[in-house]
């Protein structure tokens, strides 16, 4: 047997008959359960996977625990005497340094793995929403991060410890190390740096910690953790050797020992800035994957889109939003992968260190800040960064309209009647809306029915959202002959209907016409929030429009049931025949209706008629779609898309990778009491238990 | 054959050590004795390597011991004035780990646990927490630790230190037999007790060996008024 293994083995095997390891262990898993809690509950609703999040909250208490495992493993040695023994041995130092450090590095290990399977457990009980995340292969990567971050901190702590006599001196060292110093440097660095602390990013080790959590790694920052452990333990083989040094003329080899330990750590400031200036961000798949949950919109984009699309986070790395961005594009590229169809490469360029990269991209005109999008070499697209990062949506829609240049088309809006208008900014109008229909390409405009220019060739669809007071005859009188057949290109139009009770009895009527006769008055509603409005969570699981809503809730301000029309029942036959189909049930009653005249697979030259009616005014009002966390915004472009003829991408865009833990108050408290409290009491009641069962034993 | 040439060693300002030297042949006992402040314990842990000396060196069989420690290293035994053993450790484990530390092959360990415990008489309180066992006892495993190996050169220091009479009679043996495969080298106060098995004494006085008195084959009587009267001079 090897004498570090040896070593190693003694190591351990003190430490267990230790009562100081019981209250260590305790300490540790009450105060990394406490900041799980803590910043679970601050990144609720947030896109932070739960593995980094649990690895950002055991980070900060590795060194204490390092510290306390390690800070009597050579003080107590040399306090007792035992280091003659050692010194004695046949045994080299570094041989006996690597078995000490093994050993601490080994109990802090054990520490992480006892919270990582304690946190798993209490997650599964507490919050069965995230039942999907916390698996564990999803936190072997942060276990793994941890468990470089812990080498480290053992290596300091096995070093402070051959340094001095006294243990609580050695861990009072290194906490000084590995805790106060660093944290403390960075916040006063923090506040006192012109531009706050955003200016400098989140703080280095939690940030390590959360990148390598999610298999991001970092080349020069694992290198620099390699290239510090070292120096630590070479100091500490250093220091041990010293402790031969007694004698009076042996100052300068004392002297030269503490040179050649500043020569090393010099070494690895220099080796680390070396190796962080060649830095390269490896992506590893180690399970990371299972963080990630696109929309239904985002899958269905990425797998209907073709070629290649090179995508740049150009910005700093040390910019805040570069860790999620970073993350972002990773899931984004693995998910391109794994659908086969749009080929995503990324890429980061940092504008202050890749000079000549940054050059290329300013020239062609790219702000700091932003993701651009390239296909073939050229610069298709430029999306600047907002405060928060890279949204999903926004990303998703800048691919899709890359993917599909062609296809730019536009949604007239009628005005004059009292609708909410898409460049109308306030809390009645529907600028909110228009903007997401910007991102998936297609432009808004006015159109006035009664006018004499007509419907243009690039209407895709009309939306009437919300009349007050009635159409004309002559403008209802263009409607129907736009959906019967004057729409562009061969077939019928498109019309997408915001109606309410009463005020635009002529369209109404129109849409009764086409089989979606709506009330006349408001309808109850069987499930509502404020008496008058309705939650609907009951979609038709056949249509485009509404399939990828299982499980999601619409909010009807003011719902109006429809009903179909004779004109929906006397079905005709070929193209002439209507399709009817209860979008939104609520209650028995049908909140929106679609009608599809003709049949687009089995004629593809003759363009259906298409109309989706939805009895609410306000469905997509800025208001609403401010205030309510619903599915409202995604039923409205679903429904845009479908009109359209863009039935592939009629895909729920809600994005699934929020973290929501369904953990309401009363359940958060006692997942913080339980991981935080009871069972680190109960760990520390059984090790104290063992200990004492093996202390007393004859 | 064991050769100490010319060690010196200060702390600070004082010169604890100063030119010492002497040889121990194979099977020999060497006793060094001196009064409290002497030297002998730096003495016993700059030969264990424990310390560097200022100047100076050890040969063994004429290799330079100090500049080829890990060789050294490996035909030493050492115990310390005041055993420090791992108190959460039973006896056997400890001495396993002790041989297991110092490169001893697994399949080997056992035999040698064996041969330590009979010479050293521990059989009894093998299966022992340490922190359970008496002064004498934990120096009699210090001991065993000591021998454990069969070591060429063995250094005890102050090995007689707190036993009671049974108990010094009783290490007395053990150093004897010891003395069948080491040059032995141990240090202490109880000159009747060391008269009566060591083959020469080196009085340390002053930092350096006042004298070497044979004491092999010679009445233990005579031999202690010489050694006595060393000390006394070397006092004066």
């Amino acid at each position: 047997m090897s004498p570090a293994r040896v070593t190693f083995r003694r190591t351990v095997g003190m430490a267990k008959s230790l009562y100081a390891t019981a209250f260590a262990f305790a300490g540790f898993l009450a105060a990394s359960a406490a900041l799980f809690a803590f910043n679970l509950d601050a990144a609720e609703g947030g896109r932070t996977g739960l593995a980094p999040l649990w690895a950002v909250s055991v980070s900060p208490v590795l060194p204490v625990l390092a510290a306390l495992f390690g800070m009597d493993v050579w003080s107590d040695e040399r306090k007792s005497g035992r280091i003659d023994l050692l010194l004695s041995s046949p045994v080299r130092e570094s041989d006996l340094v690597l078995g000490k450090f093994f050993g601490v590095w080994f109990l802090s290990a054990a520490g992480i793995a006892v919270s990582l399977v304690s946190s798993l457990v209490f997650l599964g009980w507490y919050a069965p929403a995230l039942a999907g995340r916390a698996s564990l292969p999803g936190f072997i990567p942060a276990f793994l991060a941890l468990a470089v971050q812990s080498a480290l901190w053992s290596a300091v702590a096995v070093a402070a410890s051959a340094l001095s006599r006294n243990a609580a001196a050695a861990a009072t060292a290194t906490i000084a190390l590995a805790v106060a110093l660093p944290r403390g440097a960075w916040f006063a660095a923090s506040s006192w740096g012109a531009g706050g602390r955003f200016g400098f990013g989140e703080f280095p080790l939690d940030a390590h910690a959360f990148d390598f959590a999610s298999g991001l790694v970092s080349s020069g920052t694992a290198i620099s953790y390699a290239v510090f452990t070292w120096a630590a333990l070479f100091a500490a083989t250093q220091a041990v050797s010293a402790a031969r040094l007694g004698g009076r003329s042996l100052s300068a080899a004392r002297l030269a020992a503490f040179f050649t330990v500043a020569l090393a750590l010099v070494f690895a400031v220099l080796a680390s800035t070396l190796a962080l200036r060649l830095d390269k961000i490896l992506d590893i798949p180690l399970g990371g994957t299972a963080e990630t949950h696109f929309s239904d919109r985002t899958h269905g984009v990425l797998a209907e889109g073709r070629g290649t699309v090179d995508v740049t986070a150009f910005l700093e790395r040390k910019d805040p939003r570069f860790r999620e961005t970073a993350h972002f594009l990773r899931a984004i590229k693995r998910e391109a992968d794994a659908a086969s169809g749009m080929g995503v490469t990324v890429r980061y360029v940092d504008p202050v260190l890749d000079l000549g990269e940054a050059q290329r991209l300013v020239r062609k005109g790219v702000p700091k800040g932003s993701i651009v999008f390239e296909r073939n070499g050229r610069v298709a697209d430029a999306m600047p960064l907002g405060e928060s990062g890279c949204g999903e949506r926004e990303f998703v829609s800048v691919l899709e309209r890359i993917s599909t240049p062609f296809r730019r088309s536009c949604v007239y809006w009628t005005a004059g009647h009292g609708e909410a208008l898409f460049d109308d900014y306030g809390p009645e109008g529907a600028s909110d809306i228009a903007r997401d229909l910007a991102l998936d390409g297609y432009a808004s405009r006015r159109i006035d029915l009664a006018g004499s220019a007509g419907i243009a060739d690039d209407c895709a669809l009309i939306v009437v959202a919300g009349p007050r007071t009635d159409f004309s005859t002559v403008e209802l009188d263009r409607l129907r002959a736009y959906l019967d057949g004057g729409g562009s290109g061969v077939g019928g139009g498109r019309l997408l209907a915001l109606v309410g009770s009463g005020g635009a009895s002529g369209l109404s009527s129109l849409l009764s016409e086409w089989g979606a006769r709506p009330s006349a008055a408001q309808t109850p509603a069987a499930r509502t929030i404020s008496g008058t409005d309705a939650i609907v969570d009951d979609f038709d699981p056949d249509h485009p429009v509404s399939r990828p809503f299982a499980g999601q809730q619409v909010v009807l301000e003011r719902p109006v049931a429809f009903s179909a029309s004779a004109a929906a029942s006397a079905s005709g036959s070929g193209a002439d025949r209507k399709r009817y189909s209860e979008l939104l049930r609520a209650g028995g009653q049908c909140l929106a209706a679609a009608v599809e005249r003709g049949e687009a697979a089995s004629d593809l030259a003759v363009r259906p008629t298409r109309i989706v009616a939805v009895g609410d005014v306000g469905f997509v009002m800025n208001a609403k779609l401010r205030a309510y966390a619903n599915a409202n915004r995604d039923f409205f472009l679903n429904s845009v898309k479908w009109l359209s003829g863009r039935d592939a991408m009629t895909e729920s865009g809600t994005e699934k990778d929020r973290l929501v833990s369904g953990m309401d108050r009363a359940a958060r408290a006692r997942f913080a009491a339980v991981t935080a409290a009871a069972f680190p009491f109960a760990v520390f009641v059984l090790a104290m238990a063992l200990t004492f069962r093996k202390r007393r034993r004859p | 054959m064991f050769e100490v040439r010319n060690i010196s060693f200060s702390y600070r300002s004082r010169q604890v050590l100063s030119d010492v030297s002497f040889v121990v042949s194979p099977g020999e006992t060497v006793g060094v004795v001196g009064d409290n402040g002497a030297g002998k314990t730096t003495l016993m842990r700059i030969l264990a390597t424990a310390l560097a000396p200022d100047t100076g060196g050890v040969r063994v069989d004429g290799h330079d011991a100090l500049r080829d420690q890990m060789r050294y290293r490996r035909e030493l035994g050492y115990m310390q004035e005041n055993p420090a053993l791992y108190e959460d450790m039973t006896v056997k484990a400890y001495l396993g780990y002790r041989a297991r530390l110092k490169g001893e092959p697994e399949k080997r360990i056992r035999r040698r646990l064996g041969e330590a415990s009979d010479i050293c008489r521990i059989g009894d309180l093998l299966k022992k927490h340490i922190r359970t066992l008496s002064f004498g006892q934990k120096k009699r495993v210090a001991l065993a630790d000591a021998m454990l190996l069969r070591p060429r050169v063995l250094l005890l220091d102050d090995v007689l230190a707190g036993l009671d009479r049974t108990m010094r009679e009783s290490a007395g043996t053990i150093i004897s037999s010891a003395a069948a495969f080491s040059s032995v080298i141990v240090t202490g106060h109880e000159l009747e007790d060391l008269a009566r098995w060591t083959t020469r004494f080196l009085v340390l006085s002053g930092g350096r060996i006042s004298a070497a008195i044979p004491a092999a084959g010679l009445d233990p009587a005579t031999v202690l008024a010489r050694v006595d009267a060393a000390l006394k001079g070397g006092a004066k």
